[in-house]
């Protein structure tokens, strides 16, 4: 990919737009890829959909929430899962294994800012392409709603942006480990299943018992699938909105700053080393 | 010994989908796509006997691998008709798969990570060789190829050259009476690949085993093949010796003659500055001049080499004299380039 | 014909021990390896339990009833994923242009293909399988063994290996045609075992028409489980199609068989 010479200040801000406008195109051209991907996401909210009207049947609510609520609730994540992506994506990974990693590292533009960059456009394609068309298919296949009041759609709206964000910084975390870890596969196999887990796409976070979703709610993971989703079901108390809102902003701001870190190192290791 | 190989008006045409542009057109592509016919192998006719070593030549997309799957049974023929071995490739693809062996010069037929031993060993299975005759058949390909140094080597950690070699005794060691090698020294060193011909040589004089090579490398051609079948655009265009080839389109000798320096000085020039030599022989023509090296094209039947010499060393002080032998190469290249071949007509062979 | 047969069987026992052979040379890597396929299929079976700490019942189900087929569900399947892992990942030889070196050889393609690789690791989902079977066997403890329902069941899961197995033989096959749709195969294949880890009868009745008639995998967990349980089954058949199961599974691979040989022809003709 081409790069102009360092960018600064305003031409900055146009450079890593641009970054992400190209990353947007480029992702159009996977039709089919996208469609397949979409059928997949229907297709495992469908299942988890059936299952919990089965559940319901006996019960009229659990941890809260209640059949519609639940079922929005799995069809909202199976839509957030693209554009958030926390698991799954090895871009990055692959290019440090390649040793292409050195020479985008060599760049005059900030490594961290050109991925994130990056990852913006293609979430807002995902955004635009699988998040929406995932959720209408809900609404058509299982009746499931929207949010009537605004202001639940504009603690959404923030919370997903920020969940949106902090996703890019932790996969990024996790990619940029390879450059130090060689082979770690069964520690990264658990702790993938692990976050799967905690994110609440296996079993909702509803339904953990007590003390688990007390533990998990100090998690990075809750804050990327989990707590956008409460917004979205305005099942967050009013009291409590602050506070969750300003707990994922810590978690966006921790986790960037230290890939920020990570990548400063690795970028001086590169020039230092040589790769 | 008889007819090993017969294909008759052998034949292949694909339908190639070309993809349609813009939005529905993707959606078209699957549905009803626009189809182009393309003739990789048109009427190609040919016939080896058992025994005999063919080289295989022809531009890249000329039909070379395509004709070759065909002989070998992993593409089906659009018309014509093929005997290998007596075995129609397509209706007994595995009894005549047990007949022959293929090397495919990019691609190994070796289990990657397994040791060349143990691929070794397993093909025995693959191809139900009696243990004492595979023993027997491995002692010597190992001896002739020189495998012993790297034969517990997994084949990824394998040199090009080591992996070739490999391949080589992998695709022997069932005794095939028909060998077939796709490219078998592209990428190989000099010297790797002298040993290759080298052994193909011995293969083919001390067992018999036919052997049919394609390559893009004439170097092949000239020390392995004494027959040679050039095809282009899917079409037969010579069947027959190298030799013949080049003594019928290499007309043009060329001469090297290394004039003392002395000489330049009373060369004659024309208007432009070039050097231009008097009372040349018919059928003669000075191509270049660089100081006091001269390069002269004359046919072959215009004049022989030596009174060629004799003309030059009468006339000018000598330095130095060369013959340059038309290349096979550059021979091969005219007929593609130059169209100095029409498709060979139905021929016996 | 059957000679053919019997000796590529041979070939392919021979694939496999050699196969088995390398990867248990690293034993402790195999271990691992083992170990972290089953924590974190264990994991997936952990959170069904969670969910039943919430939900008495699935359905009319009980978390035994549901462990249990969930656990034949699981066992099946991670036979089909150590079996089949050639067959999965066939994409990739077409892709490389490996496919060819098959065709020269007098062994048929199909066993070279599922020959190439047997992954020892998916016995981690095998475990996590007998595991959930043996939990749900501890929360049924009112059901009396008989013979009859121990075959029935282990042909059930032999049937659940053989129908996923014919499933990635035919997302192999479209292979042969187009490289593009291999995500629509994850999806019948884990999707499909997903699914069927929970009573066919919570699903609409288009799924559960599919998941009999169509690609029968319901005859491998599902029908046997509920001959077990002694419980109804969806759209109103009886317990006896259970005893069909491996009959179901041999004519779906019949199917799929047929299909592979019409790639293989399809292949033949057109070239990669």
């Amino acid at each position: 990919m081409i790069v102009p010479h360092t960018p600064a200040g305003s031409t900055a801000l146009r450079f890593y737009v641009e970054v992400a406008r190209t990353a947007y195109r480029r992702q159009l051209i996977y039709r089919w890829a996208n469609i397949a991907g979409l059928c997949t996401n229907a297709f495992f909210a469908a299942i988890g959909s059936y299952v919990v009207v089965a559940l319901f049947r006996v019960r009229a609510s659990a941890g809260g929430y209640h059949l519609a609520e639940t079922v929005q609730y799995i069809w909202l994540l199976q839509a957030l899962t693209m554009p958030v992506l926390p698991f799954g994506w090895m871009d990055l990974m692959l290019t440090i294994r390649s040793g292409d990693v050195v020479s985008d590292l060599s760049k005059p533009c900030d490594f961290y800012w050109y991925w994130a960059g990056r990852e913006i456009g293609r979430s807002l394609y995902f955004l635009a392409f699988r998040a929406l068309p995932t959720y209408v298919l809900g609404m058509v296949l299982f009746g499931i709603g929207l949010p009537s009041q605004p202001d639940r759609w504009l603690l959404f709206v923030a919370s997903a942006i920020l969940a949106a964000t902090l996703g890019i910084a932790y996969r990024f975390l996790y990619n940029i480990a390879a450059f130090w870890v060689v082979e770690a596969r069964a520690v990264a196999t658990m702790a993938h299943q692990i976050a799967l887990f905690c994110t609440g796409m296996i079993i909702p976070v509803a339904f953990f018992p007590s003390w688990l979703r007390a533990i998990t709610g100090w998690l990075p993971f809750n804050a990327l699938m989990n707590l956008p989703a409460e917004f979205f079901l305005g099942k967050v108390p009013g009291s409590q909105v602050a506070f969750e809102l300003s707990r994922q902003a810590v978690w966006v701001l921790a986790l960037t700053l230290i890939a920020r870190r990570v990548a400063a190192i690795a970028a001086r290791r590169v020039v230092v080393q040589g790769g | 010994m008889g007819i090993l190989i017969e294909a008759e008006k052998l034949s292949k045409t694909f339908r190639v989908a070309q993809r349609r542009g813009g939005h529905l057109g993707g959606l078209l592509s699957v549905v009803a796509p626009e189809v182009r016919l393309v003739a990789a192998v048109r009427d190609l006719t040919l016939q080896v006997q058992a025994g005999e070593m063919i080289g295989l030549v022809g531009p890249n997309g000329a039909g070379k691998s395509t004709t070759i799957k065909m002989l070998t049974g992993i593409l089906t023929p659009s018309g014509g008709h093929i005997r290998v071995a007596g075995l129609d490739p397509q209706r007994r693809r595995r009894d005549l798969a047990g007949r022959i062996g293929v090397v495919f010069g990019q691609r190994t037929q070796l289990w990657w990570d397994l040791p060349l031993i143990d691929s070794l060993q397993l093909l025995r299975h693959l191809y139900r060789v009696p243990a004492d005759r595979h023993a027997a058949n491995l002692a010597r390909l190992s001896a002739m190829l020189d495998l012993e140094p790297f034969l517990r080597t997994p084949v990824r950690q394998l040199s090009l050259g080591q992996r070739m070699r490999g391949d080589l005794a992998a695709a022997l060691l069932h005794d095939p009476q028909l060998l077939y090698l796709d490219e078998p020294t592209i990428g190989l060193d000099v010297v790797a690949k002298a040993r290759i011909r080298e052994f193909l040589l011995t293969l083919n004089a001390e067992q018999g085993v036919t052997v049919l090579l394609t390559t893009h490398d004439m170097d092949d051609v000239e020390t392995l093949c004494p027959r040679l079948v050039i095809i282009d655009h899917g079409r037969k265009l010579y069947d027959g010796t190298t030799a013949a080839i080049r003594e019928r389109f290499g007309t043009e000798r060329t001469l090297v003659a290394v004039l003392d320096p002395a000489e330049l000085a009373r060369l004659p020039r024309d208007g432009v500055g070039h050097v231009v030599l008097p009372d040349l022989p018919a059928g003669v023509r000075l191509v270049s001049a660089e100081g006091p090296r001269l390069l002269l094209e004359f046919a072959r039947d215009a004049i022989a080499g030596h009174e060629m010499v004799s003309w030059l060393g009468s006339r000018y002080r000598l330095h130095d004299v060369t013959f340059q032998e038309p290349q096979t190469e550059d021979v091969i290249r005219r007929i593609y380039e130059g169209g100095l071949l029409a498709p060979a007509a139905h021929h016996g062979g | 014909m059957n000679r053919a047969l019997f000796s590529d069987l041979a070939l392919y026992r021979r694939l496999i021990v050699l196969q088995m052979r390398a990867q248990l040379q690293y034993r402790a890597n195999l271990l691992i390896d083992i170990a972290t396929y089953l924590a974190v299929t264990g994991l997936e079976f952990v959170a069904l339990l969670i969910l039943f700490g919430s939900f008495p019942r699935l359905g009319d189900w009980t978390v035994g009833q549901v462990a249990l087929l969930y656990g034949v569900s699981s066992f099946g399947f991670g036979l089909a994923e150590m079996i089949g892992a050639g067959i999965d990942g066939f994409n990739q030889t077409i892709l490389r242009g490996e496919f060819d070196r098959l065709l020269v050889r007098p062994v048929g393609a199909f066993i070279q293909v599922v020959g190439s690789d047997f992954r020892l690791r998916r016995l981690g989902r095998i475990t996590q399988g007998i595991a959930a079977i043996a939990v749900s066997l501890h929360l049924l403890p009112g059901i009396h063994w008989t013979i009859a329902q121990v075959l029935v069941l282990s042909a059930g899961i032999a049937s659940t290996a053989a129908i996923f197995l014919s499933v990635l033989l035919l997302g192999a096959t479209i292979c042969f045609w187009t490289v593009e749709t291999t995500e629509l195969t994850n999806i019948l294949t884990y999707g499909g075992c997903y699914m069927l880890s929970y009573p066919l009868s919570i699903y609409g009745r288009p799924l559960q028409r599919f998941f009999l008639f169509v690609v029968p995998l319901a005859f491998g967990g599902y029908a046997p489980v509920c001959y077990v349980l002694g419980r109804p089954l969806a759209l109103g058949l009886p317990g006896q199609i259970a005893l069909a199961a491996p009959a179901v599974a041999a004519l779906f691979a019949l199917v799929s068989a047929a299909f592979w040989r019409l790639g293989v022809r399809h292949y033949q003709s057109t070239g990669s």
